[in-house]
Order: C-alpha cells, then structure tokens, then sequence
C-alpha cells in the first residue's frame, strides 16, 4: 500500500516567530523543521505500508527556498521518498491555493491513503485536509485516533467529544490523525544516514499543471487585513489564607458554575 | 577542516531527545538511587537501531580476511577520509550527549563496549570473539574490565597480585580486584592476571581471562559508595580458586607480545578521547544552564550576568568548550587521515579536558550561589562526576609522565 504523508516543514516552534509588518505572514526564512504533528502520520503511514506488507511512504511538502530540513527528518523515520514544492510563484499561497498544489502533487504520487494531521503548528486552519478532499474528490475522514486499512477501506476510529465514532471509507481516502494515533518513533542512526541519499523530488507551479495566476498573492482568496496582540491575560486573584481560604476559593469556583 | 556534519547534528537532535524524555526526567532515579543503567541504554540502543549496527559491523569485521585487527577500515584499504571522520565521530555523538545529563552512563556504556568487548575483539580467538563479544556489543550483555586491585592503580602491572596457575590443562585463578565499573551487575568479565609458574613477580606473563558471572569461587559485590558518578555501578570482584579451561584465556596462549604488559597505544587514544567526549557534554550542558542562570537571576536590581565577576566565569567556560571541542575535532581529522595521535597528544587531550571539566562544572556551582549546591540545579552532580575524569583512564599525574616521556623521547 502506498501511502502519501502531508509534511509542513515550519519554523521552529521553540524560537520566537515573526510576522512580515508588510504581509501580515509569519516569517520563513530561516531553516524550517518538521512539523511535529505531522510526525504522527509519517509513523502511521509507515506502520500501515509495513503491515500491509508492501508498499511505501511518500512525503509531499510545500515550503520556501528549497527546504529540505524537515523532510530529511521524515525520510530518516522510514520515509521512502519526497516530493517538495518549491516557487517564488507561491508566496502569498492561502490555505486554498496551498490545497491545490498539494492535491497535485498527491495525484503524481498516485496514492492509496494520505494522511495530513488534523492542524498545522504555526498555521492551525485545520482546513488543509477537508480542501484536498475537495479537489481530489476522494472521501475524508478527520480526527482519526486509530487506524485500519482492509478489504481495500479505510476503517477509523474517529475522536469525538465523548468518545469515539467508527467510520469508515474507500480507498483511496483523505485522512487527518490526531496526535493520539501512534507515538512516533526516533529516526534511527542508519536512517538518518540514509536520509541524504533517498530521493526529493523538486517540482514548480508549471511542472504541476497550475497556472501562477491560481497561486500565491494572485490566487488568494483570504487576505490578512490586520494583525493585532493577543489581550493580555489578566492577572488572577489571589487568595491569602485566613482560616477560611477553602470556602472562598469554593464560592469563586461556584460563581463560575464550574462546580 | 572537521565540523559537526548535517547527519551529525541530526544525531545529535535525536539522541538529546531520547535523553531529555527517558533519562533526565528518572534523574533522582539514576543519580540518587540504585537503579541501574543497563536498561535505560539498552533502549537507547534499539531506538536507533546501535544493536543492529553493532551486529552488522561484527559480522563484516570476522568476514574480513585479517579477522578484525586494523580498527577503522583495516590495512591497506582506501578509505575516504570524510567516511573515517564519521566513523570516529559518530559514537562521540551518545558520549556527548549522556554526559549532558549523566556521565555514569556513558562510563558504565563506554567499559562494556570499549574496554571489554574491545579486549576480546582485539586479543580473543575468533571462537571467543562470537562467544562473548557479540552480546556485549549488541548491550544484551554487560561486561565489565579489570586490572586495578587495592594495592596496584596506577602501577597496575608492577604490583599486580592476581594470578593464575597452570593445573593440567586448567588454570586455576585467585585475587581481587576493586573500583571495577559494572563490577557489581556484569554477566562477562576479562580479568587480567599474572601467570605464576614460581618466577620473579616481575618477569611473569600478563594473562586476560574470561569468566562469566555465577562460576564456582567468583563473587562480585554489591556497588561501592562514592563521590559521583552514581549512575555507573563500581564494584569489587573476590576469585577463589576459580578454575578455568584454555577456552577462556584470551588468544588461547600464553605466548603474548612484550609479556602483555604493552598495551596498544590504539587503545589508550580511544579510551582518552572518550574523556574528552565527556568533557564537551559536562561543559555544554554547564555552559547553557550558566548562561540561562545569568540572564534570569536578579540581584542588587540587575541580572547577575551584568556582573564582570560573572562574566569572567561564563567566558572561560566558553574557552574551555571552544579548546575541548577542538581538541576532538583534531582527534578526528588525524584519524580520518589514516594517522595515530602520539601519546603525548592523546595524554594531553585527556589531561587538559578532564581538568577543564573538574573546573568549569565548580564554576558552575559558584555561578549558581547556594541553587548550585543544591541538588535540584543539577550543576554539583556534574561536579561531583567530573571529578572522576581525572582519575581514571590514567590518573591526570599519570598523563603527564606520559607527555614528558614523549617529549624526552624524541
Ligand atoms: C496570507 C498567507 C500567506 C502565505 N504565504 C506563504 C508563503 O509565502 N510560502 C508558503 O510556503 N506558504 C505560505 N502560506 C501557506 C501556509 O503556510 C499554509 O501552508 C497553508 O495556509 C495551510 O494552512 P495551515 O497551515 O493552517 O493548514 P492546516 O489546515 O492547519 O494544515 C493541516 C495539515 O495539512 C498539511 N499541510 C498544511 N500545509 C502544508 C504544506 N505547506 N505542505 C505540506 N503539508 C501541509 C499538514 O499535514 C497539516 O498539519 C501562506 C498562507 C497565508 C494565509
Ligand atoms: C569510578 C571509577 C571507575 C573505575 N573503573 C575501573 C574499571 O572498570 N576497571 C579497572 O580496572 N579500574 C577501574 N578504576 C580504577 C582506576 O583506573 C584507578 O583508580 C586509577 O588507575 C588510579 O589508581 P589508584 O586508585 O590505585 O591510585 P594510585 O595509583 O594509588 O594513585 C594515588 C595518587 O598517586 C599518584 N601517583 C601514582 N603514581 C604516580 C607517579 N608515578 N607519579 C606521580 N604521581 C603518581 C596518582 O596520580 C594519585 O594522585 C576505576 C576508578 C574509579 C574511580
């Protein structure tokens, strides 16, 4: 079974992020990483290809200058290849225009599943998986905690609220893992040897079939009208104890209607 | 020149993962209790697939026609450089790492893979080298090395009390040994003797011989006290008439070059970069969590990093990574290029390292004030581990009559 795994490489979450005061978007450029999410389907897609005993893990990346970093990271997991979208022509790319450069890529790679994660780190949209649905007219499924392909469907445990539904789906299927689905493993010393010598694939807007004029700025159909700080917190209350500290903190509580 | 490769730093990311989410949350554990390593490395091992590597490797090496011998890449071969850097400079990668957090570790790792499978593999048949060292290799067994008894350290073949006698086609073992790392848990051991046939102490063989843990007349005590270093268990072995075949003496004869008392200097030069490995993890990690500490402590309304007397500490500390780092990096060039460092070189990198580790880790707990003292700060157990650095592998007086020797030599 062949499988395609949606890998964000993003800016290090542990670094402080910068927006661009002209475009109002998060600055890239500098090296970018793996997304951790997607770690989670990078180890389900490949638990699910060794199962299926055959098959292999494909990774398609959309990311600036080239960026290979994070995609190494996945290919010294197990991955076996990558397909990395890399133009000037996509700069400005909303979650859209973002959609519809990876549905074309996904179609190259001719999948069985992909797997996204339910959101990205820096993005957070959560939008991604049900676009490519879209595009690619094949069925989703999100928030999947646990995963089953047999008798060429898609059968997932879907986390909700209260529990879990159980869905399922032909293949070939968009799916969206949470972070409960699998512990992802650590690349290995010999896959991350390995890693430089497995295949990336670098592809254009115009080697996917699109026009430029449905990506980037020109494509967009969101635009970021006005960034502003998030309200600071407030400060809490503090309850000094006189002897009757437990009470008031309980009519605090019950004021609240949270007990 | 050598620098840190992608695929490097790459391991480096991953093992410092690995340590930071299984072994430093378990660190009263390890540090302050008498859990023992084994199984956490053991982990570390399947993680990144070093066992299978290791049975990889052991398989090429006893395919090759020398059967071992020659350490990276045998005699002859063409090796590119930069694939030797690697090879040299991979392993220091977990070394470096540990030592962030646990120097026992990598001393209780470095004796079962470097010393003790590395003396079969150097020294043993090819029937001993599948027999023993193969499960050491792979950590699915722990071994444990020893020379050093209560009267004989630094002289460690001069005053040398352990022997062996012949008794038909047996030998028959008697002493004791201290200070022995993995002593108290090790399931193989190479202990290392004097062949008594009634000559002068000084004119007798020296002998390796391979027991196993639970034969008839070997006790192994429990771990010893000590300063640091809790994580690496210390032990003393008792042998009382244990009697052994000629399947357990080392090379299966008693005919050894130089007497046995030549170790290989190739030995020496691994086992003293390996402390300067551990140096550079005991000082990065001082070094990130001083700077930290200066940033965020407050006192007399500024942080304390605005002081020139702190200052001065986390400036040495730098010179000190800077001058150990580089010390290693040459350490591998030389290799890379087919060449052995002299044992002044290697001497001096484990004499300047250790120091500069014993040092760095004590400013650390100064730059700390009365936190440093504390436990919790984890800066006085890397001082109370770096200490050792300059004991053992050869005490740091030892090294200096190594260099001097060298330099009068010449
Ligand atoms: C105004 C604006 C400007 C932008 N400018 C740029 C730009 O200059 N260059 C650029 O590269 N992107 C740019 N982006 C795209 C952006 O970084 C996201 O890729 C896109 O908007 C998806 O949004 P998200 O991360 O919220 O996705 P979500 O829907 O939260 O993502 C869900 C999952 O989809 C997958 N996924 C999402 N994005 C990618 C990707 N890029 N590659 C592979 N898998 C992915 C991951 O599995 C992810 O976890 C821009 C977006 C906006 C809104
Ligand atoms: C934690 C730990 C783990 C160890 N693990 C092992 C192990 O696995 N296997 C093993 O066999 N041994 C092991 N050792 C023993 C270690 O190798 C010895 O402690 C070391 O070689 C020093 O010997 P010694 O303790 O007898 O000191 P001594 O030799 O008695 O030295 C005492 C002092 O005299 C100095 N001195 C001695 N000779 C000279 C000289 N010629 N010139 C100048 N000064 C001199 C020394 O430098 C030292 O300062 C370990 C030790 C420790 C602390």
């Amino acid at each position: 079974m062949n499988v395609v795994v949606c890998a964000k490489q993003i800016p290090d979450p542990a670094a402080p992020g910068e927006l661009d005061p002209n475009t109002k978007t998060l600055k890239r450029e500098g090296k970018l990483i793996l997304d951790d999410s997607d770690a989670y389907g990078v180890e389900m897609g490949l638990q699910l290809a060794d199962k299926a005993g055959g098959g292999e893990v494909t990774l398609v990346s959309m990311a600036p200058h080239d960026e290979v970093s994070g995609l190494r990271t996945a290919l010294a997991m197990g991955a076996a290849k990558a397909i990395l979208i890399s133009d000037d022509a996509l700069q400005g790319s909303d979650s859209l225009a973002t959609a519809k450069v990876l549905a074309a890529a996904i179609k190259r790679a001719e999948p069985d599943l992909v797997l996204t994660a339910t959101e990205s780190t820096d993005g957070y949209t959560g939008l991604l998986p049900a676009q490519l649905a879209e595009l690619l007219g094949w069925p989703s499924i999100t928030f999947a905690k646990h995963i089953e392909v047999t008798d060429g469907k898609a059968k997932v445990q879907r986390q909700t609220e209260e529990g879990y539904d159980e869905v399922e789906a032909p293949l070939p299927a968009i799916v969206s893992v949470t972070a409960g689905v699998v512990e992802p493993r650590y690349p290995s010393f010999k896959g991350i040897m390995a890693a430089k010598n497995k295949p990336v694939d670098q592809v254009t807007v115009a080697d996917l079939g699109l026009s430029a004029d449905d990506v980037g700025w020109k494509g967009a159909r969101q635009e970021i009208t006005d960034v502003v700080p998030a309200e600071e917190r407030k400060a809490g209350e503090i309850v000094e104890d006189e002897g009757d500290a437990h009470e008031r903190i309980v009519q605090f509580l019950e004021q609240l209607k949270v007990i | 020149m050598f620098e840190w490769t992608e695929e490097q730093r790459m391991i480096r990311d991953a093992v410092r993962q690995f340590v930071e989410a299984e072994i430093a949350p378990r660190r009263d554990e390890f540090e302050f209790g008498d859990t023992p390593p084994y199984e956490v490395l053991r982990k570390l091992y399947k993680t990144f697939g070093l066992d299978v590597m290791a049975r990889e490797q052991f398989k090429r090496r006893l395919d090759r026609p020398d059967g071992g011998g020659g350490l990276l890449g045998g005699d002859g071969e063409e090796v590119d450089p930069k694939v030797r850097a690697n090879t040299v400079a991979m392993p220091m990668i977990p070394i470096i790492e540990l030592c962030r957090h646990s120097p026992g570790m990598v001393t209780a790792l470095g004796v079962s893979v470097g010393l003790t499978a590395a003396a079969i593999m150097s020294k043993g048949t090819r029937e001993q080298q599948e027999r023993w060292a193969l499960d050491l290799l792979t950590l699915d067994k722990i071994g444990a090395w020893a020379i050093t008894e209560p009267n004989s350290g630094s002289d460690a073949f001069g005053s040398m009390l352990s022997t062996a006698r012949r008794d038909g086609d047996e030998y028959i073992l008697n002493g004791s040994k201290t200070f022995i790392t993995n002593g108290p848990y090790a399931d193989t051991v190479v202990f290392i003797c004097k062949l008594d046939e009634g000559n002068p102490p000084d004119q007798r063989k020296i002998l390796h011989f391979v027991l196993d843990s639970g034969m008839p007349g070997f006790d192994q005590s429990p771990p010893l006290r000590k300063m640091g270093l809790h994580s690496s268990p210390t032990g003393q072995l008792f042998l009382t008439d244990v009697r052994v075949g000629r399947d357990r003496l080392l090379g299966e004869t008693e005919e050894v070059s130089g007497g046995g008392r030549e170790d290989a200097k190739a030995t020496f030069s691994i086992e003293r970069s390996g402390v300067a490995a551990m140096a550079l993890g005991m000082i990065d990690r001082c070094l990130e969590l001083c700077v930290q500490y200066a940033k965020e402590r407050v006192q007399f309304g500024q942080p304390i990093g605005e002081f020139q007397l702190v200052q001065e500490k986390l400036a040495r500390m730098e010179v000190a990574r800077l001058n150990v780092e580089n010390l290693l990096f040459r350490y591998i060039e030389i290799l890379a290029h087919g060449k052995q460092p002299t044992l002044a070189e290697a001497s001096a990198m484990k004499l300047y390292s250790s120091h500069a580790a014993v040092e760095v880790t004590l400013d650390a707990v100064q730059l700390f004030g009365g936190n440093g003292y504390m436990s919790e700060f984890h800066v006085e157990q890397l001082a109370r581990d770096a200490k050792v650095l300059e004991i053992y592998a050869g005490t740091n007086e030892i090294q200096m009559t190594h260099i001097a020797k060298d330099l009068l030599r010449r």
